[in-house]
């Protein structure tokens, strides 16, 4: 059979000629898909952790925006964390007494671009050799509030400057085209010295009455032991101590008003509307930043709203009459050192501040209505806060131990 | 455009279109044809009638009607012209050989008669010409026999145009196909030349006409003039399927909604072969180790079919038929490059020897993504997997070889391996995976008249994990390995008790090994069994019932424990016209949770959360997702004027769908992980939704051949569903199914030289409910809704046949419709062209 040979050739020859034009030989393009994850550009943050330390246990380091410090320096929330199990940091060395050092990665995926601090603790798991001291189980949860923080034994850290020791601050800059670069060799250090002496100033309010009236309201703080399920804080007082942040030996007295400062700090913040629930009006989505079309509040001064979403908080703090007399020594000279007293005294004035700007709160005309929660911020940056999870109405949903005390709020009528 | 070229294009369209002679579905212009030629036999009008019946043959060769073109040259007088066709008959090979045999010798007793008689002095040739008494008493038994089983043959064949004469014979034994799943050759092969026969409804052949669901078939040719490179592509066409691409290599099917991200509710076959992944609950289509040119082709139940074949058979079956060994080229080599760095090629060879057939078959394809979800070399994400770009990619081989010992007796080994990287796209938080590694198969059956052993034994081992993974974060690469063993025995009988039986009966034994490193934990392994009996129940001519149950022993479905799941059916055919065939059906099926949902605990990284992760748990408590399902169907053939219609309305009612609870958070003492040294955020598992979805809708089909060249195909099928305790906003299912589908196809082919296609499938807009982490707060996992736009799948295929029979080139164009997506998470899908040559010397 004769087959006809030029129309294979032609054909042939046309199949050549339309693979090479059809071939193509670029790669995919790149098109995010509806996951909002590829629509973000962000970098990472990683390094090392250098561990001087007898204390064994799982390493948590935090990253904070720099702009919203975590206490004392703020009260910004961490943005996140991650955990570098304690196998990783001590390999072998994990059941021996050595200080080390240890050394191991760390790492933050998916950093946007921005300023940021870095602070850590090692949760310690060990029973103390010195009379009294009681074994600690590593406690730590992150979603918890009431388990969240450090607490006595465990071990501190930070990313800090070697030269001064002031946390550093750390940014994750963009290039030209706005991609944000990773930051790589990072040192977070944790060492002995950073141990954290005291549990969280856990305490309970000894007043019932909750209702914020026309004119000052004291409150009554008595320290709090919880030792139920996971939760194990011990305080046997209040730390008192004077702010002395130049470290010149002199208490502070920032606003000039004849009464040094101390710790601990107090904030009352204004809580969200809906009751069932602990988070603070207009951070509904726990990030530390005011919500975008949050509630904004009168300004005292001008009369009118300023577009922004408030932070509102009460101006409050300490009665000094007690801790300035255990801060004073038997010459009058203040004790730097600090020391315990067995309750404080906090005055909420009827005055609301929009806290937006820490710095520079802006009084607010009137009290904006609603519930408010006393939160107590120690030097070592450990925090207890009233209204909690363990208010018997969420504890037992949580798996927590229920705490009446804990679900006292101060309410504005 | 230019006048000019619009005149150039317009003049070169006419030329084509003018081209030749024209075919369009073959199976339909051949049946025309073959129609038109039996009724003008019928008429004794044998010239023209056998002129049509020889197109009819020439369009698609089929042994019945060289049979029926030796009888119409016999009533014609032309003893010679039928003794040579009746002698290309028994070259076929025909099941009725022996009886046709005498028929030969006869004819030519009286050709070598007629030879004597003209030699000898002119005698009186008035007489017609008709064949000579039987030669013998046995010859004459034989006969009647033959006129008895013509006389059923008859009253299954399709209708003739109104004349005086019934049938004037069909080839009585008509090559009757094998009974089973494996009936690979059954199509067209019934005693009703060009009727469509169908093996998977009913695990037998039979007609389209009598299958008790809503059925489809989707023709090797139909793959050849689609141009289709994989096989989800194909079943756009099917109405009521759901095909949903994500990736290149990556499609979900369903049928009749309830599609998803691993779509788990249709079970894929190949030769009645499962190819569903047990332990992922998907059909990892790039992974199958069978080419599309070794398909004869693939047919479709749409609805339930756990009454036949188990678990996972609960919206359809898929089952995939390859060429029967022997059957076809002796070499064909396919060749195709295109855009997006696709290559391809394969290998198909046929061969016999005495009553040895077999098929060997090797290829290999690999196509890059239509679009990647991220970049490479950017300092947040690190690209896992074997190449960023690659979308599939696949080396397969197989061989299936075929004994014969005896009419009846049989045996079938083949086997199959492919070395596969894909992409599939699992549930909740997680994103798409590549998968790289091996799928293989080997598969053993025995045919002893009415019993038929069937073994096979499935492997899948890879690597798999995140294609895209913070840096920094930990990995969740991980491999896998996956057997499946399965015996099958079945046997099928007809009798006779107020009516005609065809009695089907089989028993299943199947062991499911899974080792899944840390998302099952140890090697989990499952044995299941299963007893099925379908009786098939002619009462009275124009009406038959066909009923069918299975149960099955799932070794957890009893709260974790060994339990039963029971799947009937009942199916009622009404008759009342020749090849018009109403069904009504009621139906049962079940889904069985995977391994995955029985067994996982994985841990999933929260994104941007390094100390933080999400547990998935597995749940051993499960039940099986529930289908009740009512049909009513119409199906209804035009042989004369080439139309074959199907209408199908159904109501699916489906209970205990499978998910992913929402996120609960563990007790405080309970949320560190040592294992992966992460807090845990709460845990996810699979549960049993309480609510019960309805499904109702209607789907309509119609193939055309209406005049030579021309094929057209089209289907529209519309659904609603809804919950009983879901609002419309926050029904998943609800708004994640499009609800309406056209699809439209056109086909052209010059047996000349060239072939057209073009085919547009429509979906609806839809809207999907998906698991991500917030974007503020990433330890909070939100339910986030995403419309996705209706769009339309194009393409078009034109083929030119360089050297007939031999050489034929094409240019293909996929997705021409333009850029879309077919899921939020998916990839945006780009038009793609290829060019391919296929070459069979």
């Amino acid at each position: 059979m004769s087959r006809p040979t030029l129309s294979w050739k032609r054909a042939a020859g046309g199949l050549v000629l339309a693979s090479l034009l059809a071939v193509g030989c670029e790669s995919p393009p790149v098109v995010p898909t509806a996951d909002v994850r590829q629509s973000t550009r962000t970098a990472r943050i990683d390094g090392h952790l250098v561990v001087n330390s007898r204390a064994r246990g799982n390493v948590v380091v935090f990253l904070y925006d720099a702009n919203r410090p975590p206490p004392p320096q703020g009260t910004g929330r961490p943005i996140t964390f991650t955990v570098v199990p304690s196998e990783r940091v001590f390999g072998p060395a994990l059941t021996g007494g050595s200080a080390g050092p240890f050394v191991a990665p760390f790492s933050f995926s998916l950093v946007p671009a921005g300023r940021y601090m870095l602070r850590g603790f090692i949760d310690v798991e060990d029973c103390g050799t010195e009379a009294g001291a009681y074994c600690r189980h590593p406690d730590f949860n992150p979603w918890y509030g009431v388990t969240g923080e450090p607490n006595a034994g465990d071990v501190g850290g930070a990313a800090v400057d070697p030269t001064t020791g002031r946390p550093l601050v750390l940014e994750v800059a963009t290039n030209e085209a706005g991609q944000p670069q990773p930051l790589t060799g990072v040192t977070v250090s944790f060492s002995d010295a950073a141990r954290v002496l005291r549990d969280r100033p856990t305490f309970q309010v000894a007043q019932g009455d909750p209702l914020m009236g026309s004119g000052p309201k004291t409150l009554r703080l008595q320290p709090l032991v919880i030792h139920d399920g996971v939760m194990d804080q011990r305080p046997d007082g209040f730390a008192v101590s004077y702010v002395d942040a130049n470290n010149d030996g002199i208490p502070d007295d920032a606003n000039n008003d004849g009464i040094p400062d101390l710790w601990p700090r107090v904030v009352v913040r204004k809580l969200a509307a809906d009751g069932s629930n602990l988070l603070d009006e207009n951070d509904l989505n726990r990030d530390g930043v005011p919500d975008v079309g949050g509630v904004d509040y009168v300004r005292a001064d001008t009369g009118a709203v300023d577009g922004q979403p408030d932070v509102v908080v009460l101006a409050a703090g300490l009665v000094p009459d007690g801790p300035i007399a255990a801060l004073t020594d038997e010459h009058g000279n203040p004790r730097m050192e600090g020391a315990i007293v067995p309750e404080l005294q906090v005055v909420v004035r009827p005055q609301a501040l929009d806290a937006r700007v820490p710095e520079n709160p802006v009084p607010l005309r009137e009290l904006p209505r609603g519930r408010y929660a006393v939160v107590l911020i120690q030097p070592s940056g450990q925090t207890w806060r009233v209204p909690n999870e363990l208010a018997p109405a969420l504890a037992s949903g949580l798996g927590l131990p229920a705490v009446e005390s804990q679900a006292f709020y101060l309410e504005v009528p | 455009m230019k006048t000019l070229t619009a005149l150039k294009r317009a003049g070169l369209l006419a030329v084509c279109l003018c081209a030749g002679e024209a075919l369009a579905d073959a199976r339909l212009e051949a049946r025309r044809h073959f129609r038109n030629g039996m009724s003008l036999i019928a008429q004794k009008q044998y010239e023209e009638g056998i002129a049509e019946l020889e197109a009819a043959y020439a369009i698609k060769p089929h042994p019945n009607v060289l049979f029926n073109i030796a009888r119409a040259y016999q009533d014609a007088g032309q003893p010679l012209a039928a003794l040579d066709v009746y002698q290309r008959y028994l070259a076929t090979n025909p099941p009725d050989a022996a009886t046709v045999r005498p028929i030969v010798v006869a004819l030519e007793q009286k050709l070598k008669d007629a030879e004597a008689q003209a030699a000898a002095p002119q005698q009186d040739t008035s007489a017609l010409p008709m064949p000579p008494p039987p030669a013998s008493v046995q010859t004459q038994q034989q006969l009647a026999a033959l006129l008895e089983r013509l006389e059923r043959a008859v009253e299954r064949a399709e209708a003739v145009p109104a004349g005086p004469a019934a049938l004037p014979g069909l080839a009585p034994g008509g090559a009757t196909p094998a009974s089973g799943d494996d009936a690979a050759s059954g199509a067209d092969l019934g005693a009703v030349p060009y009727e469509e026969r169908v093996v998977t409804a009913s695990r037998r052949a039979q007609s389209s006409l009598e299958a008790p669901n809503a059925t489809t078939v989707i023709t090797a040719e139909d793959i050849r003039l689609s141009g289709a490179t994989t096989l989800p592509e194909l079943l756009r066409r099917v109405p009521g399927a759901d095909v949903m691409a994500l990736g290149v290599g990556s499609a979900n099917v369903s049928l009749r909604g309830f599609n998803q991200r691993i779509a788990n509710k249709v079970l894929v076959l190949v030769d009645g072969r499962t190819e569903y992944q047990d332990f992922l609950g998907l059909t990892i289509w790039s992974s199958i180790p069978i080419g599309l040119e070794e398909i004869e082709r693939i047919e479709v139940i749409r609805g339930p079919g756990s009454a036949l074949y188990g678990a996972n058979a609960m919206l359809g079956v898929v089952n995939i038929i390859t060429r029967a060994p022997g059957t076809g080229p002796r070499a064909q080599f396919t060749v195709t490059g295109g855009t997006g760095n696709t290559a391809a090629g394969s290998f198909v060879s046929h061969g016999a020897s005495g009553g040895l057939r077999y098929r060997a078959a090797a290829g290999y394809s690999q196509t890059d993504k239509w679009s990647r979800d991220y970049d490479g070399g950017l300092p947040d994400i690190t690209l896992r997997g074997p190449d960023p770009d690659l979308g599939a990619r696949g080396a397969r081989g197989s061989l299936s070889a075929e004994y014969t010992f005896a009419e009846g007796r049989k045996v079938g080994l083949s086997g199959g391996v492919n070395r596969f990287t894909t992409e599939i796209y699992p549930p909740g938080l997680l994103r798409n995976y590549f998968i790289d590694g091996l799928n293989a198969f080997a598969k053993g059956d025995v045919e002893l008249g009415p019993l038929k052993l069937k073994t096979f034994w499935n492997h899948i081992s890879s690597d798999a994990g995140p294609q895209y993974e913070p840096t920094g974060q930990r990995s969740l690469v991980t491999s896998l390995s996956s057997n499946l063993f399965n015996a099958e025995l079945l046997f099928a009988r007809d009798f006779e008790l107020g009516g005609i039986h065809q009695l089907n009966v089989g028993v299943e034994g199947r062991l499911k090994r899974v080792a899944w490193g840390d998302y099952l934990g140890p090697l989990r392994e499952q044995v299941h069994t299963a007893f099925f009996v379908q009786d098939d129940w002619r009462i009275v001519e124009p009406l038959s019932l066909v009923a069918s149950y299975r149960v099955d022993r799932h070794p957890l479905l009893n709260l974790g424990r060994p339990g039963l799941a029971h799947s009937p059916r009942i199916s009622a055919l009404f008759k009342p016209l020749e090849n018009h065939a109403f069904r009504a059906s009621a139906a049962s099926a079940f889904r069985e949770p995977t391994f995955l949902e029985s067994y996982t605990q994985l841990t999933v990284p929260v994104p941007g959360v390094n100390g933080a992760s999400s547990l998935t748990t597995g749940n051993q408590q499960l039940r099986p997702e529930r289908l009740t399902a009512f049909e009513l169907g119409w199906r209804g053939e035009f042989p004369e004027l080439g139309i074959d219609l199907d209408v199908a309305a159904y109501q699916n009612t489906v209970r205990d769908l499978i998910g992913l609870s929402a996120v609960r958070r563990l007790p405080p003492g309970q949320s560190y992980d040592p294992g992966t040294g992460s807090f845990l955020l709460g845990t996810s598992s699979f549960v049993n939704e309480d609510a019960i979805y309805t499904a109702r809708g209607a789907e309509a089909g119609i193939t055309l051949a209406p005049v030579d060249g021309l094929g057209l195909k089209l289907s529209a099928s519309l659904q609603d569903i809804t919950s009983d305790r879901e609002s419309a906003d926050e029904c998943g299912p609800c708004n994640q199914a499009p609800q309406f589908r056209l699809y439209g196809g056109l086909t052209y082919r010059s047996r000349a030289d060239l072939e057209f296609g073009v085919d547009a499938a429509y979906t609806s807009a839809s809207t999907w409910i998906e698991r991500e982490p917030a974007a503020a707060d990433p330890t909070r996992i939100d339910l986030v809704s995403n419309p996705l736009r209706a769009y339309t799948v194009v393409n078009a295929r034109v083929g030119y046949m360089a050297v007939k029979d031999t050489v034929t080139v094409a240019l293909v164009g996929s997705h021409l419709g333009g850029a879309h997506s077919q899921h939020p998470l998916g990839n945006r899908i780009e038009r793609r062209v290829y060019a391919t040559l296929t070459v069979t010397p």
